[in-house]
Order: C-alpha cells, then sequence, then structure tokens
C-alpha cells in the first residue's frame, strides 16, 4: 500500500494509472472533464498568477528602480544589486551572519537530533515521555519561545544566575556582540525534538536482521550505529538538513524580538541577518527597491546552496532501491 | 524535489516497525546496539530536563508577584502562585490582551477554512482529473515550493496597500483561499491512493465530476483536511512577520504580535512586565500544544507524505 505513493515520481506514473482507469471514450467527455480540471484548479492557478507569479515579475521590476511607494518609481539599472554587493556593509555583515548562525544551528540541531534518536531507539522504559519531553518545545510558537529566552538572557536573568552558582560571570548575552548568535543557536536547537522524532522513526523503519547480521559479525554498537543506522537515515538527515538550511536563511522573528530595545539588528549589527537588513529597508526606510535586490540575492544564495547540497549528496546519501 | 519522495519511505514503515516490536522485543534482547546503560538513561534525563526548564520558567514566572517581577528575581521553581496574574493581564497591561485572542482565533480560523477548501478542491483536480498540461501544471505547482516568500513579500504588501487592505486582516487570510503548493501536493497525495472504483461507479450513476468531488472524495479526504486544518492553524496563529507588515492598530493585532508589543510599550528604564508576558506567552503556547495532541494521528498522516515534522 504504502508503495503506491512512494514509487509515484510526481506526475509520471500517474498517468497510465487515470488511462488504465477510464480509457475516453468521447473527445467530448474528456473536454468536459479538462474544462473541470481547470475550473478545481482556479483557486491555485489564480493564487499562482496574482500572489506569485506577478509579483515575482514585479520583484524583477521594482529590484531595478529606486522607490519609495509615494513618488513614481526611479529606473536605475542594476544599480541595487551593486549597492549590496560592493558598499553597502551592512549587507555583507548581515550575510555572514545568517551564513554563520545557518552553518552552526542546522549541523547541531541535526547532530543532537541523531544522537537523541539513537538513544531513544533503545531498549528503555518510558520511550514515550521521553519523546514527549523532547518534541514538546517544538510546539511552542516562536513569539513565545522567543519571550521565554529573552527574559533568561537578560543580563541577571535566571541563565546568568545558575552561572553564578558555578562561579561563572555570564555575559550579557542579547547586548554582547559576541554572544547573541550563539544565544540564536540556543533558542534553535532548543526545537531539535522536531528532527529528533522523524530520525526516530527512521530508524524504527530499519530491517533488524541488519543489527542481527552485523552482531553474528561481531560489530561493536559503535560500529553497527555507522555501519547500520547511520546510512539507513540518511536520507532523512539529507531532508531536514535541506529544510534546516532553507529555514535558517529566512530567519527573522526571534531575531526581531531577541534584540534589545528596537534595535532590529542587535549590538552593532551583530544579529543583522538578510532577511531583517530586507524588512528594514523596505518597511522603515521605504526603500523597496534596495530590498527586492536584497531579496533575489538571498534567493540565490539558497538556490546555490541547494544546488551545493544536492551535488555532494550522491557521496554520502544512501537510497536503497527498496527499504522494506 | 528528489528529497520528498525517499525520506517517505523509512517514515511510512515506521509504525508496522513500532507495533512488531513490542511482542518481538525478546528476540531483540540480545542486540547490543539497542541495549540501554545507565549512561543512556542519565543522557536522556538530563536532557530531557534542560529541554523543559523553558516551560517551568514560563511558569513560575507567569505566577511571580509584580514586585518580583520589576526586580528580576525569579526562581526556576515556582515559589509564589498570584493566579491573578491571569486575570490581571487582560486589564493591567493597558493592552486590549482579549482583542488579541479573538483576533488570533478569527485570523487562524479563517485561514484554516480557506486552505482546507481550496487545497481539497485543486488537489482532487490533480488526483484524478485528466487534462492536457496537467503534467506541466504539477510540476509548476512543486517548483513553486521553491520560491522564498521574502521574493513575494515586498510586491505583495504593495498590492495589498493598492487595493487597501492595509490594516485589515484581509491580507493574512484571503491568500489561504488560493492555496499552497505544498498542501496541493499532500491532498493529492492522499487522494492518489484512494481506489477509484467508487468514483467510477459513482460515475456511471451520472454524479458529474464536482458530485465525486462532493459526495465521493470529500468524506473520505477528513483525516489529510483535518491535518492541514491543523498545520495552517498553527501556523497562522503563531505567524509574526505577516502582523506586523501589515496590521498597526492594537485593537487589531493577534496575540503574537501583542505579546512582542507587551515587551516594548514599558520605556527604557523599566522593565518589561515579565510575568503578565509569560502569562501571554503560555496563552500562546497552550493552545497549539491542546490542538496538537487532539490531532496527532492526523499529522502522523501528513507527516508521513510530506516527509517532514517540525521543520520551520
Amino acid at each position: 500500500m504504502s508503495n503506491v505513493v512512494v514509487d509515484e515520481a510526481p506526475g509520471a506514473a500517474r498517468e497510465s494509472r487515470g488511462a488504465g482507469r477510464r480509457r475516453p471514450k468521447m473527445s467530448k467527455r474528456r473536454r468536459k472533464e479538462a474544462l473541470f480540471f481547470w475550473l478545481f484548479i482556479s483557486p491555485w492557478l489564480i493564487g499562482f498568477v496574482g500572489f506569485l507569479l506577478g509579483p515575482m515579475i514585479a520583484s524583477v521590476y521594482i529590484s531595478l528602480t529606486e522607490w519609495d511607494s509615494f513618488t513614481p518609481p526611479e529606473w536605475v539599472g542594476l544599480d541595487n544589486y551593486a549597492k549590496a554587493l560592493t558598499e553597502d556593509p551592512i549587507f555583507w555583515k548581515a550575510l555572514w551572519n545568517t551564513f554563520f548562525y545557518s552553518a552552526i544551528s542546522v549541523p547541531l540541531g541535526l547532530i543532537i537530533g541523531v544522537w537523541l534518536a539513537n538513544l531513544l531507539n533503545k531498549r528503555i522504559r518510558g520511550r514515550k515521555l521521553f519523546r514527549t519531553f523532547i518534541y514538546l518545545p517544538t510546539l511552542v510558537p516562536l513569539v513565545a519561545t522567543a519571550m521565554v529566552f529573552k527574559m533568561v538572557l537578560a543580563p541577571s536573568g535566571p541563565l546568568n544566575d545558575m552561572l553564578g552558582w558555578f562561579g561563572i560571570d555570564g555575559p550579557e548575552w542579547l547586548l554582547s556582540t559576541t554572544w547573541i548568535k550563539p544565544a540564536l543557536v540556543i533558542l534553535s536547537v532548543w526545537g531539535a525534538g522536531g528532527a529528533t522524532v522523524l530520525l526516530l522513526s527512521a530508524m524504527n523503519g530499519i530491517p533488524r536482521e541488519l543489527y542481527e547480521a552485523a552482531e553474528i559479525d561481531g560489530a561493536s554498537p559503535w560500529r553497527q550505529f555507522w555501519s547500520v543506522t547511520f546510512p539507513q537515515i540518511t536520507p532523512v538527515i539529507f531532508f531536514n538538513l535541506i529544510m534546516g538550511l532553507i529555514g535558517a536563511f529566512q530567519i527573522f522573528s526571534q531575531v526581531y524580538i531577541l534584540a534589545p530595545g528596537g534595535n532590529v539588528g542587535g549590538p552593532d549589527n551583530a544579529s543583522q541577518m538578510v532577511v531583517t537588513l530586507l524588512f528594514q529597508e523596505a518597511f522603515s526606510f521605504y526603500h523597496f527597491g534596495y530590498a527586492s535586490a536584497v531579496a533575489w540575492l538571498l534567493f540565490v544564495v539558497i538556490l546555490l546552496l541547494t544546488l551545493i547540497a544536492f551535488r555532494t549528496a550522491g557521496k554520502w546519501v544512501f537510497y536503497e532501491t527498496e527499504v522494506k | 524535489m528528489a528529497a520528498v519522495t525517499p525520506t517517505t519511505t523509512p517514515a511510512h514503515t515506521a509504525p508496522n516497525g513500532r507495533k512488531k516490536k513490542d511482542p518481538g522485543d525478546h528476540a531483540q534482547k540480545r542486540l547490543s546496539a539497542f541495549k540501554a546503560s545507565p549512561a543512556t538513561y542519565a543522557v536522556l534525563l538530563v536532557v530531557s530536563a534542560i529541554f523543559f526548564v523553558p516551560f517551568v520558567l514560563m511558569i513560575s514566572i507567569s505566577l511571580a508577584s509584580d514586585l518580583t517581577s520589576s526586580q528580576n528575581a525569579f526562581t526556576v521553581i515556582p515559589s509564589e502562585f498570584e493566579w491573578r496574574n491571569f486575570t490581571d493581564v487582560f486589564t493591567a497591561t493597558g493592552l486590549p490582551v482579549g482583542r488579541f485572542i479573538t483576533n488570533s482565533v478569527v485570523i487562524a480560523t479563517l485561514s484554516a477554512v480557506g486552505q482546507v477548501v481550496s487545497s481539497s478542491l485543486v488537489g482532487y483536480a490533480f488526483a484524478r482529473l485528466r487534462a492536457p498540461g496537467k503534467n506541466f501544471m504539477f510540476i509548476l505547482v512543486l517548483a513553486t515550493m521553491m520560491i522564498p516568500a521574502q521574493i513575494t513579500m515586498i510586491p505583495q504588501f504593495l498590492l495589498f496597500k493598492e487595493l487597501g487592505w492595509v490594516n485589515t486582516y484581509l491580507p493574512l487570510i484571503i491568500p489561504n483561499f488560493f492555496t499552497n503548493a505544498f498542501n496541493v501536493f499532500l491532498v493529492r497525495q492522499f487522494v492518489s491512493r484512494i481506489s477509484g472504483d467508487l468514483d467510477e461507479a459513482a460515475q456511471m450513476d451520472g454524479l458529474g465530476y464536482f458530485g465525486v468531488y462532493r459526495k465521493i472524495i470529500l468524506p473520505m479526504m477528513w483525516p489529510i483536511l483535518t491535518a492541514i486544518a491543523i498545520f495552517t492553524l498553527t501556523h497562522a496563529w503563531g505567524d509574526f512577520m505577516g502582523p506586523l507588515i501589515y496590521l498597526n492598530a492594537e485593537n487589531q493585532m493577534p496575540l503574537a504580535l501583542g505579546l512582542q508589543y507587551m515587551t516594548s510599550t514599558s520605556n527604557a528604564m523599566q522593565l518589561p512586565p515579565w510575568n503578565l508576558i509569560m502569562v501571554g506567552s503560555i496563552m500562546l503556547t497552550l493552545p497549539m500544544i491542546v490542538i496538537y495532541y487532539l490531532g496527532q494521528k492526523y499529522l502522523y498522516e501528513m507527516n508521513l507524505q510530506g516527509g517532514s515534522a517540525g521543520v520551520k
């Protein structure tokens, strides 16, 4: 049953299925069916044209102009792109910060996820309870999470109090240019439960015979993890890596909320991210042209990273043609 | 796209794998890979505790008195029980917190209705109806998943501004009535798994395409539609950026934005009323946990098909 969905490559196998089910007798009937098809998908089609394709084309145009939306747009060619890449130091800083945040938070979240999933996959009592505790944070709306962390990370907040018990003089987390990014990473790692649960269900699906065989060959648990468990879960890791990277590059709400005193970029732009910069340029300064250019640059960066990830996937992601 | 297909495989086998596990536990006892040591428990306990600390803090601060709050002198374990914070939050902040909640409910509910209606129509068509150009359209649907929201954010804002929708709920609700690629994909996958015999028979009996959708397919779609409703509900409930862009008036704000407003209205010298903000955070969080708990099995259905959970 389950294989039906899995094997079905989007768009390919379905046609033959449909054809086998009802062979068209009259072209008139087929025309009617086609008409209904377009009618049924019209909500998506209208949305696609009105909220996606149209705005995308508009976005390209706007990015080539200077426009505050009150006076007519002024054509400036590629100036906005040139400005971002050569003149605006904050753009590079934001890009670097976003790289830094993504490069640490995504792999760290995955490592913790794999580690926890592997522990939960053992023969333990209270698995359900542990799983719930680890998954619960992912259900908390980001705004609520950010509120708690903002309070926890206050200079005289609970975390520094706790560090104080051990004689550690805690940093001023959100006010410090060094510590605000690690603070954002900690916040993201709190949500590692999402990946954990997915990885756990992937581990559950690994055939037991593989472990039995490894056992007979005398492989240690450590060796079994790297030779059996890990290769089998690489597709899930890969999927989470891609989705995680795309999500991390679009980080916004946490940064906006955690930044002290309405200063969106954090102290000295230390937590300025690409999307917060874009937001500020567009909705605080009404630089719609420049902000649109930044949006396209972000798209290009995300696209490049995704392509690189897919390129390297062949080396480490293990696809079994038939997983039972 | 390639990533979507393979990941569904292990997730799919999971329920079987787990069911099989319990009776087969004896056979597994010998396998060293599954042997839990005291260290396993120690790590899980510590990690669970660390993951839970923010919740405890949220609760203990929500029960702290104003004095404790103004001095930032919280304890991790609750030492005070100011239950009146839970009623004070509606009156003492000077903000229409009651309205925040109603606004959130209205926006989230209508968004969910929009996604359910539109994605079921579109998904059905992609699963069942045949038309020239369908494959191309479906590839287009999948391709749109790759476009980051930031690209369309600015032109959409300018469009909605032109339409006079700024400072209304419309920009947050209406786009949901035009569905999104991921939900279309989910419904299509779900309907593809339903046998076509029934709608064929219904068609013989003279039911039209809309009749088949309405009378045959729609009643069978509810697990996936529940999942989509929950997903949309939680997303709209927690959305921060949308309301931040489109809503300026206090009495229009949803809770997620209102909370942020609560922290920023106090002047720089004064600490935000953390105890009341934590009450608000609990109000923002609790419905999501309840909804998740009630809808767990449908969400599981959705995770099976999307291959992703908790990826935000």
